[in-house]
């Protein structure tokens, strides 16, 4: 049932005493660097000893602009002799970010890796699809490591190429596949046009999604699909990659390791922590990474704690899974607007697909949020006045949830732009 | 029974000639055609064609969303006044439709009226009680 029973289920008081411990060794690390090494608050919280994990607070934050502001080795806490892999995100604006590993580094990312699939039910005896981009992303790698540590025999498929994924899992019988939520649909087309069920035609008992936030009603979906359990996985390049923080098999919250981070929820204005059970910013540090240590990570992603313990027996505390980032909010006729709002409406409908786009458009001097919707071949019946009323349904019910109206476009299957990766959510073509 | 293709279709350039193209290299005949748009930048295309299963067919596989619809198809005059009297024909009958339009069968002689209907059979069943004549599929897919 764990992968490491001892950390797992270590109680609280002492889970905290081993982050002291590691946040103390990973503080002197960080000082090599010189982004660090020119922050005095370090310094003086080392010399006074850390007696609580909450002292973390009288640290400064670090942000997306400081790694990229201090790119390329800002951030390098050790001799570059010793630092045997790096991962970098392009940046769209400006530069991009690097992290860099040694080899307990990777060691220790790859168990945690096997750590969050076996408290997912992975067991050595499954056949690992990894439908995944390798190289700098890190979803493959990231992956690929702690399949092998965990034994499974693993499949490095890489991303694309849905007729080859499909022959890949009938040839060698796969039984667990991960992949982003937003391929899964398009997956799912292609088993269709090969005149394929998922369910009937494949061993797949398992998947794993991630790296773009979904609603339950996603997860849901995808599960009915291909007939498998999803299990929610949450990471970022920041903090390594995937297994931050992973569900277990009651796919309720992500277990976040906090052997290995620290995990802080704030109030993005004022910067305060908020209560465990109230929606805040995600703040991370690391506690195991030696080459490059990173304290007090402002994520952007919006969640909250899980208040009270989880049945399956681990101490370390569940997030709630990914509703927004701070930065994706727009701001549309005077109201806030999260994404992932329009998206739980939108998969709650059985008549419409998984992808969908929000443009942002002036209208006649009037700023408009068309939302583009996919209309379900299956549904289609080719009646105009139930495809009228779908559209009417769903003005009102994102009217209600969002208090703008929004314009609803329905489009044909598969005409929404497919964005490499992530899928582009939201376009801004408004008048500055 | 009666069957119209159904597709769902952007208002985009090129969408109509997609369909076409594609029901030509299938060798289907087009007998009639109606397009019913929105404001909303989308709607749906009839078609009464030769060989409606194979096209719906062609047009699902190639990712274009198109369903077959059942209709009743009724014959009137080509002439002046045709269309009236088959309209209170229909009206006469208590049959109302969300959708008709037309084909001319032969110049001056006779004309089909395609009309979309929620309840088929019980359209089916009030026309012909007033006496009109419903034309079967065979005749209007003109195989
Ligand atoms: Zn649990």
């Amino acid at each position: 049932m764990y992968w490491e029973q001892s950390l797992e289920t270590l109680d609280r008081s002492s889970l905290e005493k081993l982050q002291i411990e590691r946040l103390t060794n990973s503080l002197q690390l960080a000082v090599r660097s010189s982004h660090y090494g020119r922050c005095p608050a370090i310094g003086r919280l080392l010399d006074s000893g850390i007696k609580s994990i909450e002292q973390i607070r009288d640290l400064p934050f670090t942000t997306k602009d400081d790694l990229r502001r201090d790119f390329p080795w800002g951030f390098l806490a050790a001799d570059k002799k010793d630092v045997v892999r790096l991962h970098s995100s392009s940046g769209t604006t400006g530069n991009p970010t690097v992290v860099y590993h040694n080899r307990h580094d990777l060691d220790s990312w790859a168990n945690l890796m096997a750590r969050s699939l076996y408290a997912a039910g992975v067991r050595e005896t499954d056949v690992f699809q990894n439908i995944c981009g390798y190289g700098l992303f890190t979803g493959g790698l990231g992956f690929q490591y702690g399949i092998e540590k965990l034994g499974c025999l693993s499949i490095p498929a890489g991303a694309g190429n849905s007729p080859r994924q499909i022959k890949l899992m009938r040839d060698f019988g796969t039984t667990v596949a991960h992949a982003i939520p937003s391929y899964l649909g398009r997956l799912f087309d292609v088993f269709k046009e090969e005149d394929l069920d998922p369910r009937e035609d494949t061993r797949l008992h398992t998947l794993v999604i991630g790296a773009e936030p979904h609603t339950e009603e996603h997860r849901r979906r995808i599960e009915e699909m291909f007939g498998v359990r999803a299990f929610n996985s949450f990471g970022l390049s920041e903090m390594n990659g995937p297994g931050v923080a992973f569900e277990c098999i009651e796919q309720n919250g992500l277990h976040v390791w906090e052997d290995a981070f620290v995990v802080e929820i704030i109030d993005p204005d004022t910067l305060e922590p908020v209560p465990d059970g109230e929606i805040g910013e995600l703040v991370m540090t690391t506690l195991d990474r030696q080459a490059m240590p990173v304290i007090r990570f402002r994520t952007r992603d919006l969640t909250r704690i899980l208040p009270g313990p989880c049945p399956c027996g681990r101490t370390h505390r569940r997030l709630d899974r990914i509703s927004g980032r701070s930065d994706d909010m727009f701001i549309i006729k005077g109201c806030n607007v999260f994404p992932m709002q329009v998206e739980g409406i939108l998969m709650k409908l059985p008549e419409v697909g998984d992808d969908y786009r929000i443009i942002l458009q002036t209208i006649e001097d009037q700023d408009e949020m068309i939302v583009e919707v996919e209309v379900k071949k299956d549904w289609f019946r080719g009646d105009l006045t139930l495809l009228d009323r779908l559209q009417k349904h769903i003005t009102h019910l994102i009217r209600d949830e969002v208090l703008v109206r929004p314009l609803i476009r329905l489009v044909e299957p598969g005409s929404i732009p497919k964005a490499e990766g992530k899928a582009v959510r939201v376009l801004d073509q408004r008048r500055k | 029974m009666t069957y119209q293709v159904s597709v769902f279709l952007e208002n985009r350039l090129g969408r109509l000639e997609k369909v076409t193209a594609l029901l030509r290299e299938a060798q289907i005949n087009i007998r009639s055609i109606h397009l019913n748009h929105t404001a909303n930048d989308w709607g749906i295309l009839n078609l009464v064609v030769s060989r409606p299963e194979l096209a719906c067919e062609k047009l699902n596989a190639s990712g274009m969303s198109a369903a077959l619809r059942e209709i009743v198809v009724l014959t009137m005059d080509d002439k002046p006044g045709g269309l009236d009297v088959l309209l209170k024909a229909i009206a006469g009958a208590g049959v109302s439709f969300t959708n008709a339009y037309g084909r001319i069968v032969n110049e001056g002689g006779s004309a089909f009226f395609m009309v979309d209907v929620q309840d088929i059979p019980e359209a089916r069943s009030r026309l012909a009680g007033a006496g009109l004549e419903i034309i079967e599929d065979a005749q209007v897919y003109g195989s």
